[in-house]
């Protein structure tokens, strides 16, 4: 067993499973979309992508591409959520969590692209 | 496929795709070569920037949880948003000291805890990163890819310089005056220190790296479509055999040339492709032999050798009748002995080391020892070669050899040229630097074919001939050698001779006729004409020029300006070949032209 490896995929899993946590659940409703979920979806695919820095083979760089991905939409999705929160007048009103769960969306299909990516680098791991 | 529309079409899509000419491509590794930098940066700043994510998650989540109390005495607590702005500037160490409103005392207990947790995760990362700039291999690997894009980018030919020692920068300073683009490999960083230092006119890239190893021949050029000829001019025999099989198997039909001192890494260097081998001693020997058969002959060679601005070399006048003492029976001792026998000089060696293989009547001895070159003959004999490879032994064989018998003719080898000037005042008559022998070699091979060329004729034309061809060179030019460059007699170089040379009308001496008054003759000495792959040396005046011969030429770079424009300026060409004067603008000539083919006047000449 591989250290790394497990780590590894525990942090791509993880990534995946805290944004879809975040997902789930009716998209206009503010109530079943917890912040806190999306801030630890953020800072865990932060890290993900960190561990995926430096793999130079063809696999990892797909990789890589899709963490990015996932980073840029969960950004985006917190940005609209702190503009909805702090600076627009109305609040979190509808149309705004619709935005930033549809978001949050995005971030989840490339972190599934992700998880699919480590199962076939699993799969296709021939030991000796 | 019977549609023949069809079939058409994708033989038109087949017939685009590029025909590679070169069946062997280099593998190029070095465009992975020169990414794997910002990997390395990458894989090394892993742990750092998970730290630093993980202390910010930490920190504030936690100041979002603890409660805070606003104005009015409610529990407030700050958003993800405030916390994160907070822990930013925080973190940074810009600290702001913006807040909403002031913190409890819990909000500062754990704000507390976070500024230690975030200088250490801030101290952590910046110093991974400055540890990794300092990182050797992390440098190693930036000049690397320096030296890759700077040898990418090369638009002009070069040649491929492996080994930077005292050959490779006697070399580098003759083609750098010649203009010609170097790229250089060697293992000591020292040496690519001192090219760097070194006062030439281009940029040369240089790399530390070991040249055997084909990926950085390849880093170098090898594959560059503008790489010229690969030279290699290591100290080691291994290396240089090792790239001049790089470069016959991974670009076979590229020019090289080679050193060793070994007649075996010869053999096996010839074994790939046609590389020129320069074996400093076997030179030294056949330099030898021609000093004793023709000294002209061999001054006009070291003199051509030598390459541009060389003073013109004293010319020796080795004793031919006698017995030669050589001391040292080594690799040089050996190829000298043999070209002595061989010009029917009788030779006698002393060597310290009773080899099976010494020649028979070896003197067994230290050469230093004046009675061992007593036992030798040293009275009666004509002249004496210090061949060992230590240059103490050399010159302390000098000296005594001289005290015994001040007559005779010294020859020495110089195996370190921090013994230069020791060797100099010992005034020598004949001095083997075989760095420098390769340096010359190699200038004669590759600055152009045709001075090999001459090279190689020269001495079959005699003795005399070579007196007369110095003669001439030193009238004209005087004692220091002047630039030796060619000429094509073409359409592209000279257009302006273009219609004449058809008609077999332009003798190589009125085109020595300057240009501003044709009485004179410009200070330029043709060395050779090569017609049709047919040689001529020093062609007379009288000689007839056909369209396409080329011409290797030496003088001053003020004529050869001057011989270019005849070359491709017609009026001037009319006047220094025919003495007419012909009116330079399109306009005149067409007048002139319906006028009638003859002569203008000169008062119409146009400048």
């Amino acid at each position: 067993m591989n250290l790394e490896k497990v780590i590894f995929g525990f942090f791509v899993l993880l990534a995946a499973t805290l944004n879809f946590g975040f997902f789930i659940g009716d998209i206009a409703n503010r109530d079943v979309h917890n912040i806190y979920e999306l801030f630890a979806a953020l800072a865990v695919s932060l890290i993900a992508t960190v561990l995926k820095f430096g793999d130079r083979t063809q696999i990892g760089a797909v990789h890589l591409a899709t963490s990015l991905v996932a980073d840029l939409q969960l950004v985006a999705a917190s940005v609209v959520w702190v503009w909805a929160e702090e600076i627009s007048a109305h609040g979190l009103t509808v149309e705004f969590t619709a935005s930033v769960v549809s978001l949050s969306g995005g971030a989840l299909l490339a972190n599934l692209v992700s998880v699919v990516l480590l199962v076939i680098e699993t799969v296709t791991f021939h030991r000796g | 496929m019977s549609n023949p529309a069809l079939t058409f079409l994708v033989r038109l899509l087949r017939r685009r795709r590029p025909v590679r000419r070169d069946p062997t491509p280099v593998p190029l590794d070095s465009a992975t070569q020169a990414s794997s930098t910002i990997f390395l940066v990458l894989r090394r700043m892993r742990a750092p920037l998970i730290t630093l994510i993980v202390i910010f998650s930490v920190s504030v989540v936690g100041l979002t949880l603890i409660p805070g109390v606003d104005p009015d005495g409610n529990v407030a607590r700050l958003s993800i948003f405030d916390s994160f702005y907070f822990m930013s500037y925080t973190a940074t160490t810009i600290g702001f000291g913006e807040l909403p409103w002031p913190f409890t005392a819990g909000q500062r207990l754990w704000v507390t805890f976070t500024i230690y947790l975030s200088v250490i995760g801030w101290a952590y990362a910046i110093g991974s990163l400055l540890t990794l700039l300092q990182d050797r291999s992390f440098r190693q690997a930036l000049a690397l890819q320096r030296f890759t894009r700077k040898v990418a980018r090369l638009r002009e030919p070069f040649l491929l310089m492996a080994g930077y020692g005292r050959a490779g920068e006697l070399l580098a300073t003759s083609f750098d005056a010649l203009g010609q683009q170097l790229v250089v490999i060697d293992t000591s960083s020292d040496r690519v220190d001192a090219l760097e230092l070194g006062s030439y006119r281009a940029d040369i890239p240089g790399l530390v790296a070991d040249a055997a190893n084909p990926h950085h021949l390849s880093a170098a050029g090898l594959g560059h479509p503008y790489c010229s000829g690969v030279l290699a001019l290591t100290n080691d025999d291994e290396a240089n055999l090792a790239v001049t099989m790089a470069a016959a198997l991974l670009r076979p039909g590229l020019p090289v040339v080679a050193r060793t001192v070994s007649a075996t890494v010869a053999d096996r260097m010839r074994a790939f492709g046609t590389p020129a081998v320069v074996n400093p001693f076997d030179r030294f020997g056949e330099h030898l032999r021609l000093a004793l058969k023709a000294p002209a002959s061999y001054q006009l060679l070291t003199w051509l050798e030598a390459g541009p601005g060389a003073e013109l070399p004293d010319r020796g006048r080795p004793p031919t009748q006698g017995r030669w003492v050589v001391c040292g029976y080594g690799r040089f001792g050996r190829e000298v002995a043999v070209d002595l026998s061989a010009a029917g000089l009788e030779v006698v060696v002393i060597e310290q080391v009773d080899r099976p293989d010494n020649l028979p009547g070896t003197v067994l001895g230290d050469a230093s020892d004046a009675d061992v070159l007593a036992r030798a003959g040293l009275g009666g004999a004509v002249g004496l070669v210090a061949g060992t490879d230590n240059d103490t032994t050399n010159l302390s064989m000098l000296a005594t050899a001289r005290r015994i018998n001040p007559e005779l003719f010294l020859a020495a080898r110089q195996n370190r040229p921090t013994s230069r000037a020791l060797f100099e005042a010992m005034q020598v008559a004949a001095l083997l630097v075989p760095t420098e022998v390769v340096a010359h070699e190699v200038y004669a091979q590759v600055s152009t074919p045709m001075l090999w060329r001459f090279l190689q004729a020269m001495p079959a034309e005699g003795d005399a001939w070579a007196a007369e061809l110095l003669g001439r060179l030193r009238q004209s030019c005087g004692r220091r050698l002047p630039a030796l460059w060619k000429i094509r007699l073409d359409r592209v170089q000279a257009p302006g001779l273009d219609r004449w040379l058809t008609d077999g009308r332009v003798t190589l001496g009125d085109l020595r006729r300057s240009p501003e008054d044709r009485a004179r003759q410009l200070q330029v000495v043709p060395l050779l004409l090569l017609r049709a792959g047919e040689a001529v040396l020093a062609p007379a005046d009288s000689t007839v020029l056909a369209p396409d011969d080329e011409l290797l030429l030496a003088g001053p770079g003020s004529e050869r300006r001057e011989l270019e424009s005849t070359m491709v300026v017609e009026a001037t060409a009319a006047y220094v070949l025919f003495d007419r004067h012909e009116p330079s603008s399109w306009v005149w000539r067409a007048l002139s032209r319906k006028v009638g083919d003859g002569p203008v006047p000169r008062s119409r000449r146009s400048g």
